[in-house]
């Protein structure tokens, strides 16, 4: 038998060692007896001359006993008896406890996966983004003539590559066809990412020369479900569109980009105007060796020739050319709002930490007459240190199971609104759990020191006389309230925090859309690039009529792209006014009821009419925005705005508008953002959006999604309808960023107030039991149930009021950091810090309540009867 | 408790022990009863303190434990030499030879 397992078969090993001397003794009797002795002398003898048995046993087992080991054991089994003793204070403790851990767990989880962890690419930390910085902000996308200046002059990558979006495409095989995601690429992105196509290779860049030969990667899952995992597929002609692209490479599973895409198609770099847009996501990947200091400093340079060295009309950007790492601007977004959630949970687990700790010394009244009887039997200070340290190891590690369970519960990170290449990694795994574990064990250092230090100042004999330490009282009651201020505190700063968000979305909900979302259902069509604007135009004419016919429509429009459903911009000048001119005007072809259906009032001239869309002349309605921008206090009918020029230069050529007419301010792609200036064509006039928005306003919704759908299908049996909701649900849409803060930071803040609300309890319950003999006295003396009152309840408003002051001043202090997170909201908004101080106020003299009742009862009879 | 005479020094008994067991293999109860016998009854052992020095001797692998047969027909524990113990032997007995010597050296001139 090993040493090892004699330690852990300690039962079997002892009964076989009282056998084996049982054994011995019933050998000697036997001698003895054959000897010529009695028997009862032979046992007599046999006895004494064997020693004690019990003892010998002892020592026996002692020589095997690794002491602490044993010991630890025993503590371990002892704390389990105290635990469930007292299972009211065992469950509240674990349960705080699992509070706290679970929601660092689950938010370290968030951070752990979006910014410590490597992104999902060989030698993640060498992939760089491009950047431009100006004085005022960063723009994080460039044009092509500027991706393809860095790409061809820049010495520090071994690639450069650039990403233009993923948008639908209809794969056609044979006489069957199916929508993709295709991701639009250049060279070099797989090389840049470090990915390898397991079949195959990446394309050359003679496929993304302008009228060049297209090419296709395909990922893995399509290769499999589309291509049957058709091991020949390298070289193959597949067709998009009714495109040849050259089949170059598979992507091996598990491939993931930013946004979620089927396949990887060559983009075709020319020099229309799509090109020179902003429209491209650089990323490259640092040579070996080449540090990123290195990098920046031959990207400032290069920034710095391309400003002076590119025609007027490419020079777009202004500033410094700037690399970050790729992670740190896929993080950058979410960086701040991360901190914050992090701070709060941070916070979170000092007021469970607080609340067990006073939980904690509160019960060790009713202990301590059981650590006064092992003091004074001879237990040391260090063996009770121990077990308290035990007790308290044993309540983390229970917290932090119970803890790890609400974090799996996975309630927060299916809610995340965010695009990221990392968000399917956030998950629960190793390192997270050795988190919740370090902060188990540091938690219930803590504890079994807390529960610890207050036998210090023990006195033995008044302790075992009547149960009472009137010595250590008073420390601990200091100490106590000094956990309820700070809870308080803590509280009132989360709850502030949560206070402002909710605020922001309430403010964003408020905010002014400029349309009446109510009753209009949002419907979009996406076509085909080859479809001509002509025969978009014809398909919405038709459908209109039909759609307008549907019982319970009121009416109907179409809109190339709905308020918050997205953008699209073009370069225009006022006639005859080059300083006038925006590089981006928003551009939305409508038809005739569009602003009716919406509901957006026309300020001046007119909207349009049925003569409008067949006209030769075109014409343009404008918003407010653009109207004080170009003709501040003038009026702007009748005059013509320039559609493709920028500061004098044509970028094509467009008949001029005429306004005919002002409209109301509509939100643009962001309901955080102003209304951004905008102009309104004609549907005839072509929408430069292969995509519609349709707008329907209806009574009944009952039955109306297919109606709508048929009346699509009955024209184009094959157009695809991508969208078909409430428009009220893009408004919500918009805010999901607010809204999950806002969510996340209520939750805490309202676990923050109820285990401030259970703490508060526990405290004042521990101290009018340690001063009932005393409310007694002073009952007996004279003092009216009022007073009593006001003794308990003035000394919880004493104490809540100074957590309330503390933590209004570190709220003070502390809210100005999430600033970035809010909305039309101060950081500190006066009416929201008053708020919320009376109601943590309110929210600790309700949990004064209970307590103060009781003592108002307190039976002066009954109260000295111990004494 | 324990006012039963100890022994000479701390090792002896697991020094004779070992010695014993080195002619044969025995049980705890014919271990006693050899040593008693091979010291003419000399030294007062305390037979059931043979149990703690033979875990002692277990711990350290000087002794093995095999279930057995006693010849009075009790199934008890049979004690073996292992090639550590006879190791362990051999040095206690020839440092226990230089320790009586340094005794018989300072107590010889008293004596003469």
């Amino acid at each position: 038998m090993s040493w090892l397992s004699r330690v852990f078969h300690r039962r079997r090993f002892h009964n076989d060692l009282s056998a084996e001397m049982r054994a011995h003794l019933d050998e000697k009797i036997a001698a003895l007896i054959a000897s010529g002795m009695s028997s009862e002398e032979a046992t007599r003898t046999a006895r004494r001359e064997f020693g004690n048995v019990t003892l010998l046993e002892e020592r026996s087992r002692e020589v095997w006993r690794w002491p602490s080991l044993e010991s630890f054991v025993a503590d371990i089994h002892y704390a389990f008896r105290m635990l469930r003793k007292s299972p009211a204070f065992t469950a509240i403790a674990v349960l705080t406890l699992a509070l706290g851990i679970g929601a660092n767990t689950a938010i370290f989880s968030l951070v752990d996966g979006i910014i410590l962890r490597p992104l999902p690419y060989p030698h993640s930390d060498q992939i760089v983004y491009f950047e431009w910085l100006n004085k005022t902000e960063i723009i994080p996308d460039l044009s092509v003539p500027e991706f393809e200046f860095f790409r061809d002059h820049a010495s520090s990558f071994s690639a450069v590559a650039g990403f233009q979006g993923v948008v639908d495409e209809e794969l056609n095989q044979g006489p069957s066809t199916r929508w993709l995601k295709a991701g639009f690429v250049t060279d070099g992105f797989f090389e840049s990412l470090g990915v390898n196509p397991s079949l195959g290779r990446p394309f050359g860049r003679e496929f993304t020369r302008e009228n060049g030969a297209s090419a296709a990667i395909l990922t893995d899952s399509l290769w499999r479900s589309a291509f049957s995992a058709d091991p020949g597929i390298v070289g193959r002609q597949i067709i998009l569109n009714n495109q040849n692209y050259t089949v170059t490479g598979v992507l091996p599973s598990g491939f993931m980009y930013t946004e979620p895409a089927d396949l990887f198609v060559s983009v075709h770099l020319g020099h229309s105007l799509a090109d020179e847009g902003l429209n491209t996501d650089v990323i490259g990947r640092l040579k070996t060796g080449v540090s990123l200091t290195q990098a920046n400093s031959e990207a400032t340079l290069l920034g710095r020739q391309f400003l002076t060295q590119a025609p007027a009309s490419q020079r777009q950007n202004s500033g410094t050319l700037h690399l970050d790492r790729y992670q740190d601007y896929l993080a950058s977004d979410h960086r701040e709002t991360l901190l914050m959630l992090l701070s709060a949970v941070g916070l979170l687990l000092l007021i469970a930490c607080a609340n067990v700790a006073s939980l904690l010394l509160a019960r060790a009244t009713s202990r301590q007459r059981e650590i006064s009887i092992r003091l004074s039997l001879g237990a040391g200070r260090r063996r009770l240190l121990q077990q308290f340290l035990c007790e308290g190891l044993l309540l983390g590690v229970a917290g932090a199971a119970a803890g790890l369970a609400v974090a799996s519960l996975g309630v927060f990170v299916s809610a995340i609104p965010w695009d990221l290449p990392s968000i399917d990694r956030i998950a629960l795994d190793g390192r997270v759990l050795l988190f919740t574990s370090l902060v188990a064990i540091a938690v219930s250092i803590v504890f079994g020191l807390a529960s610890f230090f207050q036998t210090r100042k023990l006195d033995l004999n008044n302790a075992l006389k009547d149960g009472r330490v009137s010595a250590a009282r008073r420390s601990r009651t200091g100490l106590l309230s000094a956990l309820v201020v700070g809870e308080v505190a803590i509280s009132l700063l989360l709850v502030i925090s949560a206070g402002l968000l909710i605020q922001s979305l309430h403010n964003l909900f408020q905010e002014k859309l400029g349309f009446n979302p109510a009753h209009v259902i949002l419907m979009h069509t996406p076509f085909r690039p080859t479809t001509t604007d002509a025969a978009i135009w014809n398909l919405e004419r038709q459908a209109l009529a039909r759609i307008q016919t549907i019982p319970g429509v009121q009416s109907a429009a179409v809109v190339s792209v709905a308020p918050l459903h997205g953008g699209g911009n073009l370069p225009t000048q006022r006639d005859g006014h080059p300083e006038d001119s925006i590089g981006g005007t928003e551009y939305r072809s409508i038809s005739a009821d569009y602003f009716s259906t919406l509901n957006i009032p026309v300020l001046r001239g007119r909207a349009f009419e049925q003569s409008d869309f067949t006209a030769s002349a075109s014409v343009a309605v404008i918003n407010e925005t653009l109207a004080r921008k170009w003709w501040p206090g003038q009026n702007p009918i009748g005059d013509r705005i320039l559609v493709g020029v920028y500061q004098g230069h044509q970028y094509f050529s467009a008949p001029p508008c005429q306004v005919i007419g002002v409209v109301a301010d509509v939100k643009g792609s962001r309901l955080a953002a102003p209304a951004p200036p905008m102009m309104y064509v004609p549907a005839s006039l072509g929408s430069f959006n292969k995509s519609t928005d349709w707008v329907i306003r209806a009574s009944a919704s009952a039955g109306l999604a297919s109606s709508l759908q048929n009346a699509v299908t009955g024209i184009a049996p094959d157009q695809r309808i991508t969208v078909l909701e409430p428009m009220a649900q893009l408004i919500n849409g918009s805010a999901s960023e607010t809204n999950f803060e806002a969510l996340l930071m209520s939750t805490f803040g309202a676990l923050g107030l109820i285990l401030t609300l259970v703490g508060v309890y526990g405290v004042l319950s521990f101290q009018v039991a340690q001063r009932t003999h005393e409310i007694g006295i002073r009952i007996a003396l004279g003092a009216t149930r009022r007073d009593v009152w006001r003794l308990v309840i003035g000394k919880a408003a004493r104490v809540t009021a100074i957590g309330v002051v503390i933590g209004l001043l570190a709220a003070f202090g502390t809210t100005r950091l999430m600033a970035s997170e809010l909305y039309h909201v101060q950081p500190t908004d006066p009416w929201i810090f008053a708020v919320v101080a009376i109601l943590v106020l309110l929210v600790a003299l309700l949990a004064a309540y209970i307590p103060a009742r009781r003592a108002m009862k307190v039976d002066p009879l009954v109260a000295l009867r111990y004494e | 408790m324990n006012n039963q005479p100890r022994d000479l020094f701390p090792g002896a008994l697991e020094m004779m022990i070992l010695r014993t067991l080195k002619v044969q293999p025995l049980h705890g109860y014919a271990l006693v009863q050899h040593i008693k016998r091979a010291s003419d009854d000399l030294l007062q052992i305390e037979e059931g303190s043979l149990y703690p020095a033979l875990q002692r001797l277990l711990k350290e692998g000087c002794v093995k434990a095999e279930w057995g047969i006693s010849s009075t027909n009790r199934r008890v524990h049979i004690y073996h030499l292992t090639p550590t113990g006879t190791k362990h032997l051999e040095r206690q007995v020839s440092s226990f030879e230089q320790m009586l010597n340094g005794i018989a050296r300072v107590l010889s001139p008293v004596k003469s």
